[in-house]
C-alpha cells in the first residue's frame, strides 16, 4: 500500500474542516470506549487476563524459534502448505502463483490487515484476478476506491447516505431505494453470496496460529470469513508469524481480550478453527490450504527495542481512545495501520523518515496504554521513537536546537525557575487585562488557533514553596 | 525462494530469541498457568449456557426428549416458512429423531441453492459464550452452518461445558485419538455486522436467525432463571 504519511498535518487539516466528518468521529470516539469498558467491567478479573496474555504473548516471542518450528511441522502434517515471505512483495508473489496454478479467476477475500500492509489486491488484479473484499467494511471501501479507516471497522467514515449512493452507482440491480441500513447491508449480502459461491480461492487472515496443534483461529462477525474458508476450493491463510502461540487455550485467551477490547463484544458470532484441507471423509471445505508467514521487518523489530510491539493483538483499542485519531480518522495516517499502534509499527515496518510526523502524533496522555489488552507502552515508545528522530537529525534543526536549550535548563533548576519565574510575571502583566494573548512568539502553532491564557502571576514552583512555607507556620 | 526466506527469516529469529531448550520453554510455559475465565451470570451450566443464547441473540427452545424436540422444530418451520422442509447433515443422530412426530421433512446432506433452513447437531454448548459447537465433517457439512437463513441447532443438555478451556481438553482428546477435525466451528449467534455507522444488522452474510434447541432434563426453575437473569432480573435459584 502507498504510504502518504509524511502528509499527516495537511491530512488532519482537512479531516478536521468536514464538519461531517468530525461529528462522525465524535460520536464513535464517545461510544466505543463505552462499550469496551462496560465489557471489561462484566468480564470481572479482567487485568489478571491481561497480565497473563501479556506474560504468554512475551514467552511466546522469546521463544519464537522453537513455536515457530513447532507450529510449521504441526500445520504441514495436518496438509497444509507453509511458506515463509521475507517482504510484502514475495508474499504477493506466492499468493500470485498459486492462484495461477489452480487456474484462478476469482478471489473471495477476507478482511485481512496483513494484505493491506502488502497491497495483495493491487497485486493480484494487475495479474488478471478478480478479488472481491468479502467484509462488508472493506468491501464497502474497496467499491469506493478507498482504503480503511480504521483497523476494525474500514468503513466507519462513511455515512448510510454516502454508501447507499455508492451501491446504487457499483450495482446494477435496478431501481430501488435502499433507505434502511438493512437494506445496504441486505444488498451486499445477495451481490457478495454469488461470489462466495463462484470464487475459486479464499484468502483470509489470522487471529491466532497455534503451534501445539498447527490449528489457525479465525474471529468474525459476519461469517465471511468462515464462507471464504469453506466455499473455494483453495484456502490461503496470510499472516504474519508473530502470530503463533504455544497453546490453543493461549489462543482463548486472545479471544477473550480481543473482542471486549475491538467492538464491546464478550465474543463474536463465530469463532473458528481450521486445521487444514479437506480428508476424504469430510463433506466439503478446500481441497489445497497454503499459510503464508510474513516477515516484512518484523524479525527487525524483534531484535529491537520495540520488541512489545510484536504483543499487539489488532483489537483497534488504542485507536479507539487516542483524542488524535479521534480528531483527524485513519485516513490522515497515510498507511494501513492508524492511531497510536499505528504510530508505531508505520515507522518500524516502513522507515522513520517516511513515517516522522506519527510518533509526534501523541498529546502523550496515555489513554492508549491503559487500555491496550497486551499492556504495550505505547506512549514510552512514540516517546523513544521522537528521540530516534532527533538523534537521526530527522525533526528540523530549530527544533532540535529548542530541545537541546530546553535540557540545558533543565538540567539547572535554579537557572530554570528563575528564568521561567521573569517570563510569568512579565506575561502577567502585560495580558491581565485582556486575559489571554491572541499572539505570542515562538508559539504561533498555539496562537494561531486558540489564544493563549495569561498567567496568574506565579509560577507552580514558586506558588509551592509559597504554600510549602505557610503550612509549615 | 520461499526455503531461502525461511532460512534467512528463521536464522532471525534465532538471533534474537533466548535459545533456551524444549525442556526448559516447556516447563516455563507450564509456569504461567491458565488464563481466567469470565465470570459467570449464574453458578449453574445450564442456566448460563441459556443465558447467553438469548444474550447471543438466539433464540432458544428447550425439549425434554426427541419427540418433543421434533415438535418444536415442526412448530418453528411453520410458524417461519410455512413448511416441513429443511436439510440436516449425515448425522446419525439427526437420522434417528422421530420426525413423522413433528411432520417434519429433511433432508439429508448439504445445503443447495433455494434452501432456506439447516439443522445441525451440535457437538458441545458452551457455557460461557453460549456457543454451540460442531466439527465440520459429513455429519456437520461447513455449509450448512453458514448458508441458510434459519439455522436450527440441537444440543443435549449433558454435552454442556462451562468454558473454553474445558472445550478444549475434549478437542485435544478428539484429536489424541485420531480425530482431528478439518474445522471447528463455535457459533454464537446468528451473522451480524456494525459495518454501517455502528448499527448492529443481522443476517450479514451467514444465517438471519440462529435457534437452539436444548435437549435434556432441564428443569423450569432453570429456565425460569435463564430468561429472568435474561430480562435482567434475578432469577431464582436452580432446584
Amino acid at each position: 500500500m502507498e504510504q502518504h504519511s509524511q502528509q499527516f498535518k495537511e491530512n488532519a487539516a482537512n479531516a478536521l474542516a468536514d464538519a461531517g466528518g468530525v461529528a462522525q468521529r465524535d460520536i464513535l470516539a464517545l461510544f466505543t470506549p463505552i462499550m469496551r469498558d462496560a465489557a471489561v467491567a462484566e468480564f470481572g478479573p479482567y487485568e489478571a487476563l491481561r497480565q497473563h496474555v501479556k506474560r504468554v504473548r512475551q514467552h511466546s516471542l522469546d521463544n519464537l524459534d522453537y513455536y515457530l518450528a513447532r507450529f510449521e511441522l504441526e500445520a504441514t502434517n495436518n496438509g497444509n502448505q507453509v511458506h515463509y515471505a521475507d517482504s510484502a512483495d514475495e508474499m504477493n508473489s506466492i499468493v500470485l502463483d498459486i492462484c495461477q496454478q489452480h487456474g484462478a479467476r476469482k478471489v473471495a477475500k477476507g478482511k485481512s490487515m496483513v494484505t493491506e500492509e502488502t497491497g495483495l489486491n493491487d497485486y493480484l488484479q494487475r495479474g488478471g484476478l478478480q478479488v472481491m473484499e468479502t467484509d462488508l467494511g472493506e468491501y464497502i471501501v474497496q467499491q469506493a476506491g478507498e482504503t480503511p479507516s480504521h483497523i476494525v471497522g474500514p468503513a466507519l467514515h462513511k455515512t448510510r447516505d454516502q454508501i447507499r449512493e455508492l451501491f446504487l452507482d457499483k450495482h446494477d440491480l435496478g431501481e430501488r431505494e435502499l433507505e434502511s441500513i438493512s437494506d445496504l447491508v441486505g444488498e451486499a449480502r445477495v451481490v457478495l453470496r454469488d461470489h462466495f459461491l463462484q470464487a475459486e480461492v479464499g484468502i483470509i487472515g489470522s487471529n491466532a496460529l497455534i503451534a501445539e496443534n498447527g490449528y489457525s483461529m479465525l474471529v468474525t462477525n459476519e461469517g465471511n470469513g468462515d464462507l471464504c474458508a469453506n466455499l473455494p476450493n483453495v484456502l490461503i491463510i496470510c499472516t504474519t508469524l508473530d502470530r503463533v502461540l504455544p497453546r490453543a487455550e493461549d489462543a482463548t485467551a486472545i479471544q477473550r481480550l480481543l473482542v471486549r477490547s475491538a467492538t464491546g463484544q464478550p465474543h463474536t458470532c463465530y469463532t473458528s478453527f481450521y486445521s487444514g484441507p479437506r480428508r476424504a471423509e469430510d463433506a466439503d471445505g478446500p481441497l489445497e490450504t497454503h499459510i503464508i508467514l510474513l516477515d516484512n521487518h518484523r524479525t527487525d523489530i524483534l531484535a529491537s527495542d520495540y520488541s512489545d510491539m510484536l504483543r499487539c493483538i489488532r483489537c483497534g483499542s488504542c485507536l479507539n481512545h487516542c483524542p488524535i485519531f479521534a480528531a483527524t480518522g485513519g485516513h490522515a495516517y497515510g498507511w494501513v495501520y492508524p492511531g497510536p499502534m499505528g504510530s508505531v509499527l508505520t515507522p518500524l515496518l516502513t522507515s522513520l523518515e517516511a513515517s516522522a510526523a506519527l510518533p509526534n502524533a501523541c498529546t502523550s496522555c496515555g489513554r492508549c496504554a491503559e487500555v491496550c489488552p497486551s499492556a504495550i507502552p505505547l506512549p514510552d515508545m512514540l516517546r523513544d521513537l521522537r528521540h530516534e528522530q532527533s538523534v537521526e537529525k530527522i525533526t528540523p534543526a530549530s527544533w532540535r536546537q529548542g530541545l537541546r536549550l530546553h535540557a540545558w535548563l533543565a538540567c539547572r533548576p535554579g537557572l530554570y525557575q528563575f528564568l521561567t519565574g521573569i517570563g510569568i510575571a512579565v506575561m502577567h502583566r502585560i495580558g491581565r487585562k485582556k486575559g489571554g494573548f491572541r499572539s505570542l512568539p515562538l508559539a504561533g502553532g498555539w496562537t494561531s488557533k486558540r489564544d493563549f491564557p495569561s498567567p496568574q502571576g506565579k509560577t507552580f514552583m514558586q506558588q509551592y514553596r509559597q504554600r510549602s512555607r505557610s503550612n509549615e507556620q | 525462494m520461499s526455503s531461502e526466506s525461511r532460512a534467512r527469516i528463521m536464522a532471525r529469529v534465532r538471533s534474537s530469541c533466548a535459545g533456551n531448550d524444549a525442556a526448559t520453554i516447556e516447563r516455563e510455559l507450564a509456569g504461567l498457568g491458565v488464563a481466567p475465565a469470565a465470570q459467570a451470570p449464574h453458578e449453574d451450566s445450564c442456566v448460563t449456557f441459556m443465558v447467553n443464547v438469548l444474550r447471543n441473540q438466539g433464540t432458544l427452545d428447550v425439549a425434554a426428549d426427541r419427540s418433543t424436540a421434533v415438535k418444536l422444530i415442526g412448530n418453528y418451520l411453520y410458524q417461519h416458512y410455512r413448511s416441513h422442509r429443511l436439510v440436516a447433515g449425515n448425522d446419525p443422530r439427526l437420522a434417528a429423531m422421530p420426525w413423522r412426530d413433528g411432520g417434519v421433512l429433511p433432508r439429508f446432506g448439504e445445503i443447495e441453492e433455494g434452501e432456506q433452513i439447516a439443522l445441525s447437531y451440535a457437538r458441545w454448548g458452551l457455557a460461557e459464550t453460549g456457543a454451540t459447537v460442531f466439527f465440520t465433517g459429513k455429519r456437520n457439512p461447513s455449509r450448512n452452518n453458514l448458508l441458510p437463513e434459519h439455522h436450527l441447532v440441537l444440543v443435549d443438555a449433558d454435552t454442556l461445558l462451562p468454558d473454553l478451556e474445558s472445550l478444549w481438553r475434549e478437542v485435544n482428546t478428539a484429536i489424541a485419538n485420531g480425530s482431528r477435525p478439518r474445522g471447528i466451528h463455535c457459533i454464537a449467534g446468528p451473522s451480524s455486522t456494525g459495518d454501517i455507522e455502528g448499527q448492529i444488522v443481522y443476517g450479514a452474510h451467514g444465517p438471519r436467525a440462529w435457534h437452539v434447541i436444548l435437549m435434556g432434563n432441564v428443569s423450569p426453575e432453570q429456565q425460569e432463571a435463564a430468561r429472568a437473569l435474561h430480562a435482567g432480573k434475578t432469577g431464582p435459584a436452580p432446584a
